[in-house]
């Protein structure tokens, strides 16, 4: 089952444009959604998770119309919104065993299985009878995943998941969604790089409401092969070369800054030639020295 | 300064919110609203400031109206100052101000002051709203003060508005600030309210008055006590000020804020979490995900999954259940149940109170608790709860998750809708159990399981369940939740109060039906099919709503209008469609069926049509009411009682006169529009030239004129029925079971035909007077008006009347009239029964019909036995000793003081109540028609030295109208009352004193002052005099009572005795002309001694009022072991004009001066003449004096008798 989503804007009521003609196509598997906060990633997650309206264009699951067939879409959705709350008075297995019961399990004994067995997968089995206000930040997310679980989905879509989470966390939590990504369409989205270098084997980086770029992350990397020069100098020739040059990222290093430039040639005395990240094709992408060809290959 | 600029912030970031700003719109236009209704821009509008005499623009009004919509404003107090530190919490943004460096004073008292700043604003708008309304075309000049006085606006905002908003404010802010949470604010604004109503409850009893004042928070109570015997002109005229208890009330609620306050500021603490809850989380067990997961995806267990409607439909109580269940055991939820227990408790305390005596708690009794008060309680919990269920996800932050779920938007939706109702169902219940609480508490074991549960559930719920859609369709509609609440409040008042504007066609009031009360003898009578229609009509009104609001509720983050309103054609599916069809079928075709009965079977008569039909009456008629009429000499009466069927077929023969000088030509017949007329005629040639039949107006010409001293005769056959239902219920000209039907004593709806112009459809009011165009008039025509002195009060028709009549009724029901039973059958297999009087009487009759048991006496009389017949309900024994005895004591008493008794029976008829207030006994010949309401139920403690025996008292009184109304009958103008109600109080009175003491009298006229100065202050044309009372039951009632028995205080009980019995003599069954007043005064005048003379100008001549104060007493032991007191007190007349401007007169007369001991007993009680200003006595005593004072028992209208008595000091 695929996902195409076809020339959508949103614009909201004080003016916002959050989604300017977003066109993307998301395969079976792990698909990253990268993008600085405010890109209109979140907006265009809750759109797919029919939250939302778009103002125009089409978005389609396999044969559904998202926009008009919400109820479809419903039924094949596993959502985890980037931030959310739960009942502080009612106990994890119960809540669960609640949406459980929205998502269309009816039988009272199956469903009790099902909600134990994700419980014990998100390792929250232990604590299942415990109030869920009294949970971590991170104890909250685990249950949020398992949620997003119930019922079989076909689409299931994360919003900034690994947000609250510790490092050791972050990564058992990827392990998770790894699992489940087999013959599901998962989007994540996420500003941390990594996360998608990870786990993706498609992204798309989308900023002001715009697709600036799709791809499979390993192709977009060589892509930029020979490409990115780096330099340490010190602070303020950084900042002159950030106005000559097309500079993707400056990092300090020990009381350095070190310069990353992006270059068909090399940008200038000092500049090394480097090998690329995915990193590097992220900023470069979001500061314009990136055309967007894989979006219209897309 | 840091505390200023976070004030300043949160005062103007308020500023740009839209909430702000519709409150202070909403405000406005409320206060506009009211005034321009009760200013007189709305036809047929029935709103006012008590009395249509109070200036809408007035000190006073201005008070009531500023006090009682900012007390409306609660919620939004609620709001804006729980919200100021909460929302900090509620959207995380503690973080910054905690972290930052601000002192927490700068914090604390800076987001208090900015939300007091909003609210001073937003409450601004009342000031607003009614100075733009007193400027609106249409308001009647009459109705407000030309040039007012800024104090009139100032003072109740600084009174009332503003400390209100302080310590409100400070107790919301400082409950939200503490807790984090808006829980305590919900709980303490459900709490402030009860306290409001439980106040406004205590006040029916006067002597908690004082109690009222203080523990309503509102303030509203304590101004109406402070105000309480404010005369019209000085409502009109006089700021309200700081005083009294009204003081003390703001002072105790200011205080308890201010406490609030400071212990709030104490307890604040600017952390992220509070200690309790750092404890809570340390609990907890964390744990963390596998660094491996344990098993896949494709090993859960493989769950059936059935999204199919009806899967989802079978979890439909579940869900609703759950929510349900979730609020009810919500500490909040509980806290607010546990103030509508009060509330009931409260107002149980008091249940029935008349003259501070209790009634019984009958079922029906207790239940008029929720039929009143526990109405706007119940109101308020939908209002709110709407609220909450349906920002529940959204409040939590879950709606993300639950909104993406596939169950079907109809199922939270429905689950919602039935949780509101299983909540409101759950408060019916709590009321069962403590009606049912307190009757057992009482002591009264009758209970009433199915009338419990048929008023609550089948009345009462379903009223509630029409309340809940309506507020979830408002919350759905506003989409905040805050301003939703407010909102939801404000349309069900205004709803509710439609038909005060004007607008009173139930077709659009929504939810509305006609008013139904419960009687012991009549159950829910005939009235109950109309309500049951009108709940049909609203509840598939409220299905269409349902649909509706169904297609508008939130789901996801779209909450513009637009998306909403796309997102309703996937919403509308075959199944919403047919609903609604459904609904609206039901809708219209019940709608129909209801025109049919309110407008087409029955004429519907809105009031402005009412009114416009009186003044064209009184236009087009009135010049004719001086044209001579018949009078009735003769009545022979068959009338036929139909219970079952609600109707009743009178026909009769009516004997008619010509008593005047001029031959009468024109005959102006009276009845009403509903009469059936099978037969009219007249014994003479008779042609109807002209009729009106809405105006009740048919005029007949006679073929030869009746000449003086002619007679004729009048054959009439009516018959009556109520004929489905009217727009305020069933007719109710004949009940089913204690029928009370009006031959005539009600004139405007009299069954038997009538003659000439009739006074009594003339509009009263004169404010609707001047908006029709007519000239102010008085009640009751001049006292020395001539024509009308050859009227008599009683009826216009007729003199004294023969009177004879048979009753039929059925079998199993008790026919019965004024007169003897002359022969008791049954006929057609129902039961009929002759009555005849054996003496001329005034025309005034009854028929009743119920099924009675009946309690026999006789009373061994002077002149021979008289029978005493009690025909009551089953089950209403309760007080018929003391009635019997009421009725022999008053025989005994009358006979011997005044003269004997006409008659040879007395009969009492229980009948039924069919409105809530206003139950009523009335004396007709040898009968007396006695309310249910009113002593039947009475729950006397002879005990309690605060109890007032008045079913003992009410019966004593009716039966002195046999003497005072019957024996002698006034003339129809101004004072009549004044020798029938007053000398009947007065009587009746006596009796009382005889049987329980002169301690008990000066309860009951404690209660009689409190009413009569209250009763000044609500005069709607002008306070008159005794001499000139002219239907004003403060003055003939209480005043009377009190001014004749203080009189008789005076001049002695034998002297009394010695003007009215001369007086009746003089008038004994005659007329015309009929005695005034003056006649009752002249003999007055005539056995009062020289030094009570002033009394009788004082009384009953003029308005008097007077203030007498006890200012010290010292007392110093003799050698003989007496007591020497010297007493200081002073002394004051007031002179009052009829709009209760006054001026001193001077005072000179003799008053009570007397001192105490511990007990209360009187050392020594005389009469010492007193005069203007200060006066000095000594007085010897025997004992310990402990108290002393001027007029100590309160005899004198004086409207602070607290000042009376001193504490006497002992040197």
């Amino acid at each position: 089952m695929q996902l195409s989503i076809r020339d959508l804007s949103k614009r909201y009521a004080n003016g916002v444009q959050a989604l300017a003609n977003v066109s993307l196509t998301v395969q079976p598997g792990m698909f990253g959604l990268l993008g600085p906060n405010g890109a209109g990633k979140s907006t265009l997650m809750r759109t797919l998770a029919t939250l939302q309206s778009a103002n125009s264009g089409t978005a389609t699951l396999g044969d559904i119309d998202v926009l008009r067939q919400p109820g479809r879409v419903r039924a094949l959705l596993g959502y985890l919104p980037q931030d959310f709350g739960v009942y502080p008075r009612v106990s994890a297995v119960d809540l669960l065993d609640h949406l459980a019961r929205l998502k269309g399990l009816v039988d009272a004994k199956p469903r009790r299985e099902t909600v134990d067995a994700l419980l014990q997968r998100v390792n929250l089995f232990d604590v299942r009878k415990q109030k869920l206000g009294g949970f971590s930040g991170g104890m909250r997310q685990r249950f949020g995943i398992a949620q997003a679980l119930l019922g079989d989905p076909k689409l299931v879509i994360v919003d900034e998941p690994t947000a609250g989470l510790d490092p050791e966390e972050r990564v058992r939590f990827h392990n998770l969604l790894a699992d489940i990504a087999a013959d599901v369409v998962v989007i994540l989205s996420t500003h941390i790089v990594s996360d998608v270098e990870d786990l993706c084997g498609q992204l798309a980086v989308i900023d002001k409401g715009r697709v600036l770029l799709t791809g499979k992350p390993g192709e977009l990397v060589a892509s930029l092969d020979q490409h990115i020069w780096r330099k340490v100098v010190d602070k303020s020739e950084a900042e002159a070369l950030k106005a000559q040059l097309r500079v993707v990222s400056t990092r300090l290093q020990a009381g350095r800054t070190v310069v990353r430039a992006y270059g068909e040639s090399c940008p200038g005395a000092g500049f090394e030639v480097t090998v690329p990240d995915l990193e590097d094709v992220y900023f470069s992408t979001i500061a314009g020295h990136l055309a967007a060809p894989a979006a219209q290959a897309a | 300064m840091t505390l200023l600029a976070i004030a300043w912030f949160d005062f103007s970031s308020r500023l740009r919110a839209v909430s702000t700003w519709v409150y202070f719109v909403l405000f406005a236009f409320l206060a506009g609203l009211w005034m321009a209704a009760a200013g007189g821009v709305f036809a047929g509008a029935s709103v006012s400031f008590g009395g249509d005499k109070v200036l809408i623009n007035g000190p006073y009004a201005l008070a009531v109206c500023i006090a009682f919509l900012g007390f409306a404003g609660v919620t939004v107090i609620g709001s804006v100052a729980g919200r100021a530190v909460q929302q900090d919490f509620e959207y995380g943004t503690y973080h910054f101000f905690f972290s930052a460096p601000i002192a927490k004073r700068d914090y604390f008292f800076g987001r208090l002051l900015g939300a007091w700043l909003t609210l001073t604003l937003v409450f601004l708008s009342i000031v607003l709203g009614v100075v733009i309304a007193v400027h609106l075309p249409g308001i009647d000049s009459a109705r407000i003060v030309a040039a007012p006085s800024w104090q009139s606006f100032l003072r109740p905002y600084l009174f009332l508005l503003l400390p209100n908003m302080l310590w409100l404010g400070g107790c919301f802010f400082v409950l939200a600030a503490l807790t984090r949470q808006m829980t305590g604010v919900f709980v303490a604004g459900v709490l402030v309210l009860v306290g409001y109503i439980f106040a406004v409850n205590l006040l029916g009893d006067m002597d908690n008055k004082l109690l009222a004042a203080m523990v309503d928070p509102s303030g509203v109570t304590a101004l109406d006590v402070l105000a309480r015997y404010w005369t019209v002109a000085q409502k009109n005229g006089e700021e309200i000020a700081l005083a009294g208890v009204f003081l003390w009330n703001r002072a105790l609620w200011m205080g308890l804020g201010l406490l609030v306050v400071v212990v709030g500021y104490a307890m604040f603490r600017m952390q992220a979490v509070t200690a309790g809850r750092t404890r809570r989380r340390a609990a907890m067990v964390e744990s963390s995900l596998p660094v491996e997961p344990t098993r896949t995806l494709a090993a859960l267990p493989a769950a059936t999954i059935d999204r199919s409607a009806g899967a989802y439909a079978r979890m439909l109580p579940g869900l609703a259940r759950l929510y349900c269940s979730e609020i009810l055991r919500s500490p909040r939820f509980l806290a607010i149940v546990l103030a509508g227990v009060l509330l009931v408790l409260g107002n149980a305390a008091t249940l029935g109170s008349l003259y501070g005596t209790n009634t019984w708690p009958l079922t029906y009794k207790v239940l008029d608790i929720v039929g009143g008060t526990f109405n706007l309680f119940v109101l308020i919990v939908t209002a709110i709860y709407a609220g909450e269920l349906i920002w529940r996800e959204r409040d939590t932050r879950i709606d993300d998750i639950t909104d993406s779920m596939p169950a079907p938007t109809w199922l939270g939706f429905l689950a919602k809708v039935l949780a509101l109702f299983g909540l409101q169902t759950a408060l019916m219940l709590v009321v069962l159990l403590c009606s049912i609480s307190v009757q057992l508490a009482k002591g009264y074991t009758r209970i009433e399981l199915p009338l419990y549960l048929f008023e609550l559930f089948v009345i009462h719920l379903p009223g509630f369940f029409l309340l809940a859609v309506f507020a979830l369709t408002v919350h759905t509609l506003i989409n905040n939740k805050y301003l939703g609440h407010f909102v939801a409040l404000l349309l069900f008042i205004v709803v509710s109060r439609m038909a005060d504007f004007g607008y009173e066609d139930r077709l659009y009031r929504f939810a509305s039906r006609p008013n139904l009360v419960y009687s012991d003898l009549n159950g829910y009578g005939h009235f109950l099919p109309a309500v049951f229609w009108f709940r049909l009509y609203w509840g598939a009104f409220a299905g269409l709503l349902l649909v509706f609001t169904y297609a508008l509720w939130v789901r996801g983050r779209d909450s513009g209008w637009r998306p909403r309103l796309r997102a309703v054609v996937g919403r509308m599916t075959p199944v919403a469609w047919s609903l609604a069809g459904v609904a609206g079928v039901v809708f219209v075709a019940t709608g129909s069926f209801i025109y049919y009965n309110t407008h087409v079977l029955n004429p519907y008569v809105s009031r402005k049509e009412g009114q416009q039909l009186r003044a064209d009456y009184e236009r087009k008629y009135k010049a004719l009411s001086g044209v001579p009429q018949p009078k009735v000499t003769a009545v022979d009466l068959r009338t036929d009682v139909f219970p079952e069927q609600n109707r009743v077929r009178i026909a009769g023969t009516l004997s008619l006169a010509n008593k005047s000088t001029q031959p009468i030509k024109d005959i102006y017949l009276h009845y009403p529009p509903t009469a059936q007329a099978h037969a009219l005629e007249f014994s003479v040639p008779a042609r109807l030239v002209e009729e009106t039949p809405a105006m009740h107006w048919h005029h007949y010409a006679l073929g030869t004129p009746l000449p003086p001293g002619g007679v004729a005769t009048l054959r009439f056959d009516f018959e009556y029925g109520a004929k489905g239902f009217r727009n305020d219920g069933a007719d109710p000209v004949v009940l089913g079971n204690g029928a009370l039907i009006n031959t005539g004593f009600t004139p405007e709806t009299a069954l038997v035909p009538s003659f000439g112009y009739n006074p009594a459809a003339e509009l009263t009011s004169d404010n609707d007077r001047r908006k029709h165009g007519l000239a102010p008039r008085s009640r009751m025509p001049d006292l020395d008006d001539p024509a009308e002195q050859r009227q008599s009060a009683l009826t216009r028709d007729a003199d004294f009347i023969d009177y004879r009549a048979t009753v039929c009724t059925s079998a199993d029901q008790f026919p019965v009239t004024s007169g003897y039973v002359k022969r008791d059958w049954t006929e057609n297999g129902r039961r009929c029964i002759s009555y005849a009087m054996d003496t001329p009487m005034a025309a005034i009759y009854p028929v009743l019909s119920g099924r009675y048991a009946h309690r026999r006496d006789v009373w061994k009389g002077p002149n021979g036995d008289v029978a005493i017949e009690i025909d009551y309900h089953p089950g209403h024994e309760f007080n018929l000793d003391r009635m019997v005895a009421g009725a022999k004591d008053s025989l005994a008493y009358f006979t011997a003081h005044y003269g004997p008794y006409q008659h040879k029976l007395l009969r009492i008829i229980e009948f039924p109540r069919f409105r809530r207030s206003g139950g009523f006994a009335a004396s007709f010949p040898n009968t007396v028609p006695f309310n249910e309401a009113i002593g039947f139920t009475a729950k006397v403690d002879d005990r309690d030295p605060k109890d007032i025996d008045y079913p003992y008292f009410v019966t004593a009184h009716e039966v002195a109208h046999q003497w005072w109304a019957h024996q002698e009958t006034p003339a129809n103008v101004q004072g009549a009352e004044f020798i029938t109600e007053s000398l009947a109080e007065y009587s009746a009175l006596m009796v009382l004193k005889q049987k329980y003491g002169d301690a008990k009298m000066r309860r009951f006229l404690k209660h009689e002052l409190d009413r009569y100065l209250m009763g000044r202050g609500l005069e709607q044309k002008g306070e008159q005099p005794l001499l000139r009372a002219d239907g004003a039951a403060y003055i003939h009632y209480q005043k009377g009572a009190l001014t004749l028995y203080a009189l008789q205080d005076a001049i002695g009980e034998a002297a009394m005795d010695d003007a009215l019995s001369a007086f009746l003599k003089r008038w004994h069954f005659k007329g015309p002309p009929y005695p005034t007043s003056r006649d009752l005064l002249a003999e007055l005048k005539r056995v009062t001694p020289a030094e009570h003379q002033g009394l009788i100008e004082d009384f009953f001549e003029t308005i008097t009022l007077y203030d007498s104060r006890a200012v010290s007493a010292q007392a110093r032991k003799r050698p003989d072991g007496r007591h020497d007191v010297d007493l200081v007190v002073t002394a004051r007349k007031i002179r009052a004009d009829s709009t209760g401007k006054e001026a001193d007169a001077p005072l000179s007369m003799q008053m009570d001066i007397g001192v105490q001991d511990a007990k209360g007993n009187f050392l020594v009680l005389e009469k010492r003449a007193v005069k203007t200003g200060e006066n000095r006595f000594t007085l010897v005593v025997d004992g310990v004096p402990v108290r002393a004072g001027v007029d100590p028992l309160h005899k004198l209208i004086d409207r602070d008798a607290g000042d009376n008595v001193v504490k006497v000091e002992v040197l």
